[in-house]
């Protein structure tokens, strides 16, 4: 009897072993798009209209402005207040808050400088642009034009900090040092890259064809991706290593922000875009080329683009709720439940839709949390930057 | 496959057609042709990207020899109806060439290019289809 007890359980252990190092089937057209989002990490990036830009000198100036509350109208907000380390560079609010509280999520930094449109309307078409509207949006840190002019110019340290950056002392012109801030601002988030996920592992093993290693991928995530890949489609507009296209769509999140008040999205983002005198197109643009303005200068303005909204990334998103661009959604169990219920009356699309209620099962839309999760990882300690003249 | 090289190979045979140069460098691209015009074109850089700007190079003729003007070039994606987010422009390089800069395909599917050609008052409308995985 206790033979046979024995032997029932070693079965059942080994079928659980098996269960634990199962790979479902994965056909060649699968694994090409599994693998169309890696390898992890990309090459580092380096913007061209950015002399700063991959610089360790404009790094470490960028880092410091980047904590510095004196930019700030009040000298009480630094751009860290809303975008914190230890919050995947975001804050954890639904909406952000600044002087007052925000119509939008504060977006996470995470690999921003790999994009080409930034904010979540794609106001901005340069890293560095976009920093310059919350050092002077009275909304936000309310800094005014001439504010980091004068402070890089009294602050001894900050002072020598930018001449190791830009080749020279802070001068009398407020709106290039306005500009050099932000250059240097972008110089540093271009460097906050997320760290390798369990899925980079599975993709990794699964391109080279190392079942054994790619067997240790949860199941639950393999089906996720599966369906996120396959039937979700998730992968049209959430594609590539950084799992966004970096473009703009409209998914059935209500556009009222408050009664009689809409959110146009990226319809009035482009009015600001065109109207910005710091976009790319414009004289503070380093590329001599003009290559890297190629966006700005053929983006159309078209009606579909009201409501439209730029697609996240989806690294580290297990770790940076709320969602959607005004954090309307707490948990990324309601993500799935809006793409699986969203009602297609609202997307007003003429042909085949890309999005369209999903319908998931329980188990599917808990399949597609857990691959979601796998895109998560435990980033390393930061440590504090060194001082910019010792 | 063979017979489109066989069709093409007809077309060439007529004098007014050997004269449209479809080599533009690095490669001849695409051949898009009709009864009145013949159109050779390839993107540059050679390998259209998801989400990456790219220019196409454009040499286009007529069935008798006169010069050929590209009017407007475009994509769309026709299962879900929408175009592209950006609106290219069109640089005349003279005898038929041209450039048109300022594409950008934001998603992988079918795209639908769309190439508006005319000779004096006769003007057509030719189409290409591409599969971006």
């Amino acid at each position: 009897m206790r033979l046979l007890l024995l032997l029932v359980w070693l079965l059942a252990v080994g079928a659980v072993g098996v269960r634990a190092q199962q790979l479902l089937d994965w056909s060649s057209d699968e694994i090409r798009a599994v693998g169309q989002h890696g390898p992890w990490p990309p090459p580092p990036v380096r913007d061209p209209s950015n002399k700063v830009s991959g610089t360790p000198a404009g790094i470490a100036l960028g880092e410091h402005l980047f904590n510095e509350p004196r930019l700030s109208g009040d000298g009480r907000m630094s751009c860290a207040k809303c975008h914190q380390a230890g919050r995947e560079w975001s804050d954890g609010l639904a909406k952000a808050r600044g002087a007052v509280e925000l119509d939008r999520r504060t977006p996470s930094l995470w690999n921003v400088g790999y994009l080409h449109w930034f904010g979540w309307d794609g106001a901005g078409d340069s890293l560095w642009a976009q920093s310059i509207r919350p050092l002077l949006d009275p909304r936000e840190m309310n800094g005014g034009p001439t504010r980091a002019g004068e402070f890089l110019r009294s602050d001894l340290a900050f002072a020598c900090g930018y001449e190791r950056a830009f080749g020279s002392k802070p001068g009398t012109d407020d709106e290039r040092l306005l500009v050099d801030t932000a250059k240097a601002l972008a110089a540093f988030q271009a460097t906050l890259v997320s760290p390798r996920a369990p899925f980079d592992d599975f993709r990794d093993a699964l391109v080279s064809g190392d079942r054994e290693s790619a067997a240790r991928y949860p199941l639950a995530a393999q089906r996720g991706l599966k369906l996120f890949i396959g039937e979700a489609n998730c992968n049209l507009c959430h594609l590539g290593p950084r799992f966004t296209s970096g473009e703009f769509g409209d998914i059935g999140i209500p556009f009222f922000v408050r009664p009689g008040e809409v959110d146009s999205g990226r319809l009035g983002g482009l009015g600001r875009l065109a109207a910005n005198p710091f976009n790319l197109l414009g004289k503070y643009n380093d590329d001599a080329t003009g290559n890297n303005a190629r966006r700005t200068r053929h983006v159309q303005r078209q009606h579909a683009n009201f409501g439209e909204f730029r697609v996240p990334g989806l690294r580290q998103v297990g770790r940076s709720g709320p969602y959607m661009h005004n954090g309307s959604l707490a948990t990324l169990e309601d993500v799935i439940r809006h793409y699986s219920e969203v009602s297609p009356d609202r997307l007003h699309s003429d042909g085949i839709p890309l999005v369209r209620p999903l319908g998931l099962s329980a188990e599917q839309s808990a399949d597609l949390v857990a691959f979601l999760r796998s895109l998560d990882a435990e980033p390393l300690a930061r440590p504090s930057p060194a001082p910019l003249c010792p | 496959m063979r017979l489109a090289a066989a069709l093409l190979g007809t077309l060439l045979a007529t004098p007014a057609w050997a004269d449209c140069a479809l080599d533009l460098g690095r490669g001849t691209g695409w051949v898009v042709f009709s009864e009145h015009y013949l159109m050779a074109f390839r993107p540059d850089p050679l390998r259209i990207e998801v989400g990456e700007p790219f220019a196409l190079i454009l040499n286009v003729c007529t069935r008798n020899g006169g010069a050929a003007e590209l009017l407007a070039v475009d994509a769309n994606m026709p299962e879900h109806r929408h175009g592209m987010n950006y609106r290219a422009t069109i640089v005349a390089k003279g005898d038929g060439r041209f450039r048109a800069e300022g594409f950008l395909f934001h998603m992988p599917g079918r795209w639908e290019i769309t190439f508006d050609v005319r000779a004096g008052d006769d003007s057509e409308r030719l189409t290409h289809d591409i599969i971006l995985k």
